[in-house]
């Protein structure tokens, strides 16, 4: 699993060495960094429900749908910010790359999926995350690159 | 104990060329075998990976012993120094030790004669020393169990290194390690921290070094 310490420690590893002080000011570099990402995770881990049915409600609008399709999008959207939620722990983005990203053309396309749906599910809740209601400015820009970073991988 | 270095330069060549590490060398040498499901993981990692199994995002729970680790960094980061400023003296002293409890050692005959096989017995310590530092760095054993642990015991046996003294000379590494960390070794103090932090402080995370080296041992017992 990929993070910001094991990538370190792959790189020493690799070399041989033992890590150095580079290696262990850029691990300190990411814990500097951490408090505003578990923020960001504990927020989320909170309103997950309430963002995926509010991003739900504004793509499938009050037209007549199939619920049933509107609940597998929903499942979708949760599994997505889930992984999002395990991304802001590890500091990067190897939950989403090795759980979410890896094979997600080919179910796409196997499956046909309306990839422009959650697209604008996401779009949705990017653009509706209430500072500070749901989290504080740093824990949002955290949250919002994640979110992008998912976004372009849809795209 | 030449042999078993020779196969650690082997890996580390093939990590240096981007290639799988130890497949080779786990088909034809050893069982390694699950090699291939473990990962790498660190405190954070892990607490995903748990999490992951049980199909739910990562709350408020978890995240209480996650920012104690980021809150404790910094005294981690002085005990990782103290392994690395020390190694050689750490790996030299415990050899020396193996070698002084058990003479004939460095006699014609024994484990550690001639010198290049004392100089891979050194050599196997600081590897491991390297591996402890990694874990103790990542929080999390998995670096330690995927990349030094596994297939080690089944190593040594095969080219006939002696167990017993192996888990020796892990156990005064372990000590003078947790010795160095804490500064309760006698004389001056032995690392640099950078956060000038006191040895005190330390005393915590020199118990999960120590449970780092234990379970080489353990492996190797």
């Amino acid at each position: 699993m990929k993070s910001a310490v094991t990538t370190v420690i792959s790189s020493a590893d690799a070399s041989g060495r033992f890590p150095t002080l580079s290696d262990i000011e850029s691990v300190k570099g990411s814990f500097d960094r951490a408090a505003s990402r578990l923020e960001a995770a504990e927020k989320l881990a909170i309103h997950i429900d309430r963002f995926t049915s509010e991003s739900l409600d504004y793509v499938y609008g009050t037209q007549s749908y199939d619920q049933a399709n509107k609940d597998k999008c929903a499942r979708d959207i949760n599994h997505y910010l889930r992984l999002i939620n395990y991304c802001l722990v590890t500091g990067g983005t190897g939950p989403l790359d090795e759980w979410g990203i890896a094979g997600m053309r080919e179910v796409i396309r196997a499956h046909q999926l309306p990839t422009a749906a959650y697209i604008e599910a996401l779009t949705f809740i990017r653009d509706k995350v209430n500072i500070p209601g749901d989290m504080g400015q740093q824990a949002a820009t955290e949250f919002k690159g994640l979110l992008d970073y998912l976004i372009n991988a849809l795209a | 104990m030449r042999l078993a270095c020779l196969i650690f330069e082997r890996f580390r060549a093939k990590l240096v060329n981007g290639a799988f590490p130890y497949q080779y060398e786990a088909l034809s040498l050893h069982d390694f075998s699950g090699f291939l499901d473990i990962q790498m993981l660190d405190a954070f990692s892990r607490a995903v990976v748990t999490a992951d199994s049980k199909g739910a995002p990562i709350g408020s729970a978890e995240l209480a012993s996650l920012r104690k680790y980021v809150a404790d960094a910094n005294i981690r980061i002085d005990a990782t120094l103290a392994i690395t400023q020390n190694v050689s003296c750490i790996a030299a002293d415990a050899v020396s030790g193996m070698v002084c409890e058990n003479t004939g050692l460095t006699q014609p005959g024994g484990h550690c004669y001639p010198t290049r096989r004392m100089a891979a017995c050194l050599r196997d310590g600081e590897i491991i020393l390297r591996y402890v530092s990694y874990a103790l760095l990542a929080g999390d054993p998995s670096v330690l169990d995927d990349r030094c642990i596994n297939g080690l015991k089944e190593t040594y046996l095969a080219l006939g290194v002696p167990l017993a003294n192996a888990i020796r000379a892990i156990e005064i590494m372990k000590i003078a390690t947790v010795a160095i960390m804490t500064e309760t070794n006698t004389g001056r103090k032995m690392f640099e921290g950078i956060n000038s932090g006191s040895g005190a402080d330390c005393k915590d995370i020199a118990s999960e070094a120590a449970s780092y080296f234990d379970r080489v041992i353990t492996a190797l017992s």
